[in-house]
């Protein structure tokens, strides 16, 4: 889903050793989605000596995915001038939305509504905005949805045809220079989904699947066709990560490999799959705004640092990614 | 008459007995009743070769006919049928996933009505001996794609999206395999009944027919004219008879010819042709309807199924060339004529209302506040003004389609009704000119003992 241009790896031992604690958490309950990483608790804008993940950059500018602008001081206001206000005077918000990753940004045909955890973010967005409830039915009218696909991401907002972008969106440097975003909202991981194995057996991670030269599914122009290939199985490209559940339903390819975020919507809709294996690159989601204007990107993290604090960001977690597992948490960096 | 044929009887007699005593023939083949018996032997020769011809002649514009009215019509109306009820299946398939977790029970049973009489279809062609290459990829890939519409439908039905993935899957299927061949099978079975039409209508075999009747009429002419100079009888009522009912048959075969092949042209001229124009032209409609509902369903902004529809928009025009240009042209004429016309304006306004959806779809309708959303789109497609304006379109083509089959029917069955009898009645009449012949003939021999 989202290219990514430089690779962050966790390499301090203690973190290793609780990724196989999780790892271990998840091959005992198979049924629910276990989570990529065992809690950890992480201090503002550190690496630290007490086990917070060191990151490291593989490519050329360096930068710090995890890290944003300071929140507004004193939780979200509207304040004159501000582009927040701008927004609220126009009557609505502009969002660029993904609507076929389901749980995340999907329109549900049940409802006929835009639905999942990215969508609550720019709900929450949206309330803060117009002054009303997360969950108001009025809200609905001051939100525009725009579908958008993933090139046009970065230049739906660079040419300010949207107000703000969530999109199971990877920050990444290069993105970084494109567009401003927000605090990281959501930290996915990498990861394998494949048929549930029967009698409890465990089941087999990318490795595995590689050794045995497995098809593996994934969308033509993902990195993780990259990292098919690397653990040698065999790359299945397709257009969208939805046809990737059909081949594994349909016994086509052996597994699926992206962001847990999409497997983990995958699993919702065949409960005889499971999503398996370490992870294996961070995928660090930010909700992308223009650079022109800082203090909606302060506005914002201001509302997403108040969702974190009174439980409102769990709650989302709670309803699309996982009912059972322990709310993750990363570093929260702020600079300036 | 029973006079005549008893004279007949004792001078054939009379000749087998003499053949009899002296071993061949007393006559000298230069004395006159010689050359009249050889005469007699020749014209009786030409006169049944001629009726082999006219038989033979009679009975390929017949069984031209014949094919085209029981076997290769209906092969190719099945095989039409067949095609336009994929496309329409996949249009209905994916409509009803556009539509909404429970699609309207219309736009289900359209699709299963679509699947029945397609399935239903393949049966009567491999019954009637269709390429069984082609029907068995249909069927077998028939089945897989209903398969995967009911898991598409299934998913949708539970909130889903991998119903959607199904759907593409199916459509893609149907779009990239299965219409290719049933498109196939179509052009197999029209160009069978193009040839079946072409020998029911073709000039060389009934010109030759007819110059080598008249050719026999002179003979006769001449022979009457060689007896009027030996016997000075002026009329051989044999000769006279048998010209006769060769010129009965000759008018019965040019005019059931005339009559048959006017039907047959005008059943292709209001029939097959604009038919076939104008389900090429139904079927781009059906495919871009599907490619307008799967970029919806893709939800992906401009994606390649816009671009595909795209590409259906330019093949069906208006315009030099294109799908319904000539739909229209080839109907000028037809029953369907005033309807394929009518297509020609729908299109356009289809399109209109195409561009509205888009431009919704991807928030750039400057006539909507905010720029429209994908559900205003997608409401505009399933219920709305674009809908409708595809419906009229499609109103228009399958109503053009109906009508101009319905011309073909009844042209084709006038053409095969009028070489009804005309193979039996040839023989009959060659034979009966045989006979009269050797009746006339034999009494001028008969005078020679």
């Amino acid at each position: 889903m989202s290219p990514v241009t430089r690779q962050w790896r966790a390499v301090t031992g203690a973190l290793a050793s609780l990724t196989v604690a999780a790892l271990l958490a998840s091959c005992a309950a198979t049924s629910a989605p276990a989570p990529a990483r065992a809690p950890t608790s992480t201090s503002h804008g550190s690496a630290s000596a007490a086990g917070g993940p060191v990151r490291q950059a593989s490519t050329t500018a360096s930068c710090n995915p995890y890290e944003s602008l300071a929140p507004q001081s004193g939780g979200p206001s509207v304040t004159s001038g501000s582009y927040a206000a701008t927004i609220r005077a126009r009557g609505y918000l502009i969002a660029g939305v993904d609507q076929t990753t389901y749980h995340f940004g999907y329109l549900n045909p049940l409802t006929g509504q835009i639905e999942g955890f990215d969508i609550d973010m720019i709900k929450d967005v949206a309330a803060a905005i117009f002054g009303l409830s997360p969950d108001s039915p009025a809200l609905a009218q001051h939100i525009h949805f725009k579908s958008i696909d993933d090139a046009e991401r970065l230049t739906d907002i660079q040419k300010q045809k949207v107000d703000i972008v969530a999109h199971t969106m990877t920050v990444n440097c290069s993105r970084m220079q494109a567009v401003d975003f927000s605090s990281i909202y959501y930290d996915a991981k990498q990861r394998v989904l494949v048929d549930a194995p029967a009698g409890g057996a465990p089941a087999p991670d990318l490795a595995q699947l590689g050794a045995a030269h497995e098809k593996v599914c994934a969308t033509s122009g993902s990195d993780s066709v990259a990292q098919i290939q690397a653990a040698h199985a065999v790359p299945v490209k397709v257009t969208y990560w939805s046809d990737c559940l059909v081949r594994l339903e349909e016994g086509q390819v052996a597994g699926v490999s992206t962001d847990d975020s999409i497997l983990y919507g995958m699993q919702a809709q065949d409960p005889n799959t499971v999503v398996t294996g370490p992870a294996l690159e961070d995928e660090p989601y930010g909700l992308a705004i223009s650079k022109a204007h800082p203090d909606f990107v302060r506005f914002v993290n201001a509302v997403l640092a108040a969702d974190r604090a009174n439980g409102t960001w769990a709650k989302s977690y709670r309803t699309w990614v996982s009912a059972t597992a322990p709310i993750p948490t990363w570093p929260i960096d702020y600079a300036g | 008459m029973a006079q005549a044929l008893a004279e007949g009887r004792a001078g054939r007699l009379a000749v087998a007995a003499r053949r009899e005593s002296s071993g061949r023939t007393h006559w000298d083949r230069a004395s006159t009743p010689g050359r009249l018996r050889e005469v007699l032997a020749w014209l009786i020769i030409a006169t049944l070769a001629w009726g082999g011809l006219a038989t033979f002649t009679a009975s390929q514009h017949a069984s031209g006919a014949g094919t085209v009215v029981s076997a290769s019509e209906p092969l190719s109306k099945d095989a039409l049928q067949l095609w336009q009820s994929l496309s329409d299946a996949n249009d209905a398939a994916s409509a009803a996933i556009l539509a909404g977790s429970l699609p309207p029970q219309a736009i289900v049973t359209r699709y299963q009505n679509d699947l029945n009489i397609a399935r239903g279809d393949i049966v009567d062609a491999a019954r009637r001996g269709g390429p069984q290459g082609d029907l068995n990829t249909l069927s077998t890939g028939l089945n897989s794609y209903s398969d995967e519409v009911s898991r598409a439908l299934a998913n949708n039905l539970l909130g889903y999206p991998v119903g959607a993935a199904y759907l593409r899957q199916a459509s893609d299927l149907m779009t990239s395999q299965l219409l290719p061949v049933a498109h196939n099978l179509y052009t197999i079975e029209d160009a069978q009944l193009a040839s079946a039409s072409a020998q029911a209508t073709g000039l060389p075999l009934i010109a030759v027919t007819i110059v080598a009747g008249l050719a026999l009429g002179f003979a006769y002419w001449r022979c009457g004219r060689w007896i009027y100079r030996r016997t000075h009888r002026v009329f051989n009522g044999g000769l006279l008879l048998a010209g006769a009912v060769g010129a009965v048959a000759i008018l019965w075969l040019a005019g059931a010819f005339l009559a048959g092949r006017s039907d047959l042209l005008t059943a292709q001229g209001q029939g097959t042709t604009p038919v076939t124009a104008l389900a090429n032209a139904d079927i781009a409609v059906l495919k871009a309807h599907s490619y307008e509902a799967l970029t919806l369903i893709n939800n992906s902004g401009n994606d390649s199924n816009e671009i595909a529809f795209q590409a259906e928009r330019k093949a069906l025009g208006p315009g030099s060339g294109s799908l319904l240009t000539i739909a229209q042209r080839d109907a000028a004429g037809s029953p369907g004529a005033a309807s394929a016309t009518a297509a020609l304006t729908a299109a356009p306004a289809w399109f209109a209302q195409h561009q509205i959806v888009r431009d919704d779809d991807n928030g750039e309708n400057s006539a909507v506040a905010g720029g429209g959303t994908h559900q205003e789109a997608v409401a505009l497609v399933v219920n709305g003004a674009s809908g409708q304006a595809f419906q009229a379109l499609s109103t228009d083509l399958t109503g053009a389609i109906t009508a101009d089959n319905a011309a073909f029917a009844s042209h084709a069955q006038a053409g095969q009704s009028a070489f009804t009898g005309l193979e039996p009645g040839v023989i009959v009449a060659a034979l009966a000119m045989a006979a009269a012949l050797a009746w006339g003939l034999s009494r001028r021999l008969a005078e020679y003992r």
